[in-house]
């Protein structure tokens, strides 16, 4: 079974066929999708701005990130979640939107910058004064998020 | 009178540049949706700490401080931004009810969002405040106004103009 025949499947569900078709659940599902979104930027520019040593600098990275980072998993669920239900409504096309898969490359680099954050940067978390490796992570996070999101726009004018 | 209006906007120069730059709206977007990122994400910090969901240890009045300036800053831009977006499209926009519906909602958004800062402010200077029921409720119709906001932009797209509008 090739790609596009999954995708075919995918398109011929009733799931699908209801998204496609509805007056209501297409657009309900995008306003959900920008709450969850603006929630996820939201709280990773809480983070990533500590680390840039914009703001916040008196409190240590750690503890804002325990704070708002449970915002951004919860946020990100939603916006997963949402973000299926848009790709139902017409999942051939999607797959084959060169911008769409540029934005899932997008979301795949903020997850590698993450984990390189988690595995370098973390021994430095308590301290008060963020490191070069701090600030370029900060940065590239916020790179990466802003184009995720233009991303996601343009495919709008794409279809 | 609004037929008139955007019938003048759409020969004005800046309209013309907006249609014309395939890059230009797609752009404008992009930042009334990280300006949306900010405001909707300040306002919902604000509540999720009223209703004593997030970063609890923070004084109440650190926390107004703190999102309050960066939340004017964005409604600023989303209101720039807005009007640049009207500008590119003059026909959409401003003949959909659902558009007027919006601007009412960010004024009732605004409201709550200053209304909740006065009763901090308030109970910093000792004077009589509201109960933490009070708080509570206006942050819940405080979130809800702003999620309104968002859903009334979205549905911008998918209505019809009213009768005797251009398109």
């Amino acid at each position: 079974m090739s790609w596009n025949d999954v995708l075919a499947a995918i398109e011929a569900t009733p799931a699908s066929r209801a998204v496609a078709e509805s007056d209501w659940i297409f657009p309900t599902a995008e306003s959900l999708h920008v709450i969850a979104i603006t929630l996820v930027v939201g709280s990773i520019l809480v983070v990533d701005l500590r680390l840039l040593g914009l703001a916040w600098r008196a409190r240590p990275t750690r503890d804002l990130e325990v704070q708002f980072l449970p915002v951004t998993w919860l946020a990100f669920a939603g916006a997963a979640l949402t973000g299926s239900v848009l790709f139902l409504a017409k999942p051939v096309s999607y797959a084959h939107n060169p911008l769409f898969i540029a934005k899932l490359a997008m979301l795949a680099l903020a997850a590698v910058n993450m984990v390189a954050f988690h595995w370098l940067v973390a021994p430095a978390k308590g301290r008060t004064d963020p490191s070069s490796a701090a600030k370029v992570s900060g940065l590239v996070s916020l790179g990466i998020w802003i184009g995720v999101v233009a991303l996601g726009r343009w495919i709008g004018f794409t279809l | 009178m609004l037929n008139h209006f955007s019938a003048w906007l759409t020969n004005t120069p800046l309209t013309v540049f907006l249609e014309n730059a395939a890059w230009a709206v797609p752009l404008i977007q992009t930042l009334h949706i990280l300006m949306i990122a900010v405001v909707f994400g300040g306002a919902a910090f604000i509540n999720l700490r009223i209703l004593g969901l997030l970063d609890t240890e923070q004084p109440l009045p650190n926390v107004f401080s703190r999102f309050l300036p960066p939340l004017t800053v964005g409604v600023v831009v989303l209101a720039v931004t807005g009007v640049l977006l009207i500008a590119s499209e003059p026909n959409r926009a401003i003949f959909r009810v659902v558009f007027w519906v919006k601007m009412g909602l960010v004024v009732a958004a605004l409201l709550a969002t200053w209304g909740q800062r006065r009763w901090v402010a308030a109970g910093l200077a000792g004077a009589a405040k509201p109960s933490a029921l009070a708080y509570r409720l206006l942050a819940v119709v405080s979130v809800g106004l702003w999620v309104s906001v968002i859903f009334a932009g979205r549905w911008i797209g998918y209505v019809s103009g009213w009768p005797g509008s251009p398109t």
